[in-house]
């Protein structure tokens, strides 16, 4: 298939972008919409232009590399999809693509469509782990824990950092993340006893990012490739309640 | 952390948004019941006499300033936490999902909020302002009893102008579509987010409080009007 494509490039964090159209030919349906940019980008290449700089790493759909914004939707309009998982056959021949970074005060753009997702690791930083010593790996069952509650935790810990869900918020709020991170280990025991000093400080260094505050339009869950449930909010939303009612420092 | 850096946190000042907002429903309720009063054919007996309970008991008029008070302060945060919003995405998409990814109503909430702001301090002017401080005629229902101020009579006189009953609908249409997403937004807020609660909260939110409650006080200037 033919395909026109508008992609935002700009040289660097402080340039004024734009965009730039760019045809494409012989498009199969079964690529991915990443070996679409590949193909585009050794025709550049060829050429002896700029390629598009795009972030990518797995291209399995679990690395949480790949941003792009591809007609106003975060990693496409598939739901549950990165856009490594998006497929051509998502589009028809002839269609205007038009391919944008993240947009985020809290995500400076690098490159093109490569942004800068140091924020989020900033917010683990803060308290998104449990302390441990280090050695040999405990029991995996040394601790009982329901089957319910194991898989809900788990349902958060499927969260690959992407940051689809600032993406595609209108407040470019990390809720959506911040509230994975603290839910996969609220759930669990091993989570218990840093579990005030964690919702306080992801929470003070989200604010401190430049995030946007979380208007409940649900449109990071809209967005989510991994699908995290808005429910994580309100329990991150109970933690740090729990934490600012309670704690005593 | 203090008191004072948590309710300076995002999530800090969306719980004290969303507890004024739950005050502020909780009004509309009372409010509302009071007001169907206007459309009893009693000569203005029963709502007058409400009228002169409300503007004189004392508990009620500190509820009624520390309403004021809750008003500014829902609207001051809510402005605050709109405005660094817009600032966390200096640089726009030129496309946008618009409705596949959220609905209408929760994306406008800070305009909706406004409208009704502006609504409730020409609202204030029109009717609050005058039973306290400007000249409202007295009426007697008992020849023993006190005069009171006929409250009901400026109401009826005010809603004859079509233009000030088109500002109310608009002002109740505001009101409707701030409180569909609004009321069931507060929950989530404080977290309470529940399997077997969601559906209560969405329903009561929606049918009550975003479209019984507005049709109920549109509806009274609309009557009068017509009447």
């Amino acid at each position: 298939m033919g395909l026109t494509l508008k992609v935002w490039r700009q040289k660097n964090t402080k340039a004024q972008g734009g965009f730039e159209t760019y045809q494409v030919k012989d498009i199969s349906s079964e690529m991915s919409f990443l070996e679409m940019f590949d193909v585009l980008n050794e025709r550049l290449i060829n050429e002896g232009k700029e390629p598009i700089a795009f972030d990518h790493d797995c291209r399995e759909g679990i690395c949480g590399m790949c941003s792009m914004h591809i007609n106003g939707r975060a990693h496409g309009p598939w739901a549950g999809t990165t856009t490594c998982q998006l497929h051509m056959r998502a589009f028809k021949d002839g269609d205007t693509i038009t391919v944008e970074p993240w947009r985020a005060e809290a995500f400076p753009v690098l490159k093109d469509l490569t942004v800068d997702r140091g924020a989020f690791d900033r917010i683990i930083e803060a308290g998104g782990y449990i302390s441990v010593n280090t050695g040999n790996a405990v029991d995996a069952n040394a601790i009982p824990i329901p089957k319910d509650k194991a898989d809900a935790a788990f349902a958060a810990a499927a969260c690959i950092g992407c940051g689809a869900c600032v993406a595609a918020c209108k407040n470019s709020s990390a809720m959506l993340f911040v509230s994975a991170k603290v839910s996969q280990l609220a759930q669990l025991p091993q989570g218990e006893p840093e579990r005030a000093t964690r919702a306080l400080n992801m929470v003070a260094q989200m604010d401190k990012e430049g995030f946007g505050s979380c208007t409940n339009t649900g449109a990071c869950e809209a967005e989510c490739p991994k699908e995290i449930s808005l429910s994580n909010i309100a329990r991150l939303n109970r933690e740090f309640i729990r934490a600012g009612f309670t704690y005593e420092k | 952390m203090k008191w004072s850096q948590f309710f300076d946190t995002s999530i800090g000042k969306k719980l004290l948004v969303g507890a004024t907002g739950f005050f502020l429903c909780s009004f509309v309720l009372v409010h509302l019941a009071g007001n169907v009063q206007l459309l009893y054919n009693d000569g203005g007996k029963a709502f007058n006499s409400y009228a002169a309970f409300m503007g004189h008991n004392s508990l009620i008029q500190f509820i009624a300033w520390g309403l004021k008070i809750v008003i500014l302060l829902h609207a001051i945060i809510a402005l605050q936490l709109t405005f660094s919003n817009r600032k966390a995405r200096p640089v726009k998409y030129a496309i946008n999902p618009g409705n596949q990814t959220s609905s209408w109503f929760s994306r406008q909430m800070a305009i909706m909020g406004s409208i009704l702001l502006i609504f409730i301090i020409i609202h204030l002017a029109d009717f609050w302002w005058k039973f306290h401080f400007g000249n409202v005629p007295t009426i007697n229902y008992e020849a023993t009893g006190e005069p009171v101020k006929d409250l009901y009579s400026t109401v009826q006189f005010a809603f004859k102008e079509g233009w000030l009953v088109a500002l109310y609908v608009i002002g109740m249409i505001g009101l409707s579509f701030h409180l569909i997403h609004g009321f069931k937004s507060a929950f989530q807020t404080f977290g309470l987010n529940h399997v077997k609660y969601n559906g209560l909260i969405n329903f009561i939110g929606v049918w009550l409080f975003g479209i019984l409650i507005p049709i109920g006080f549109a509806a009274i200037p609309v009557v009068i009007f017509f009447k």
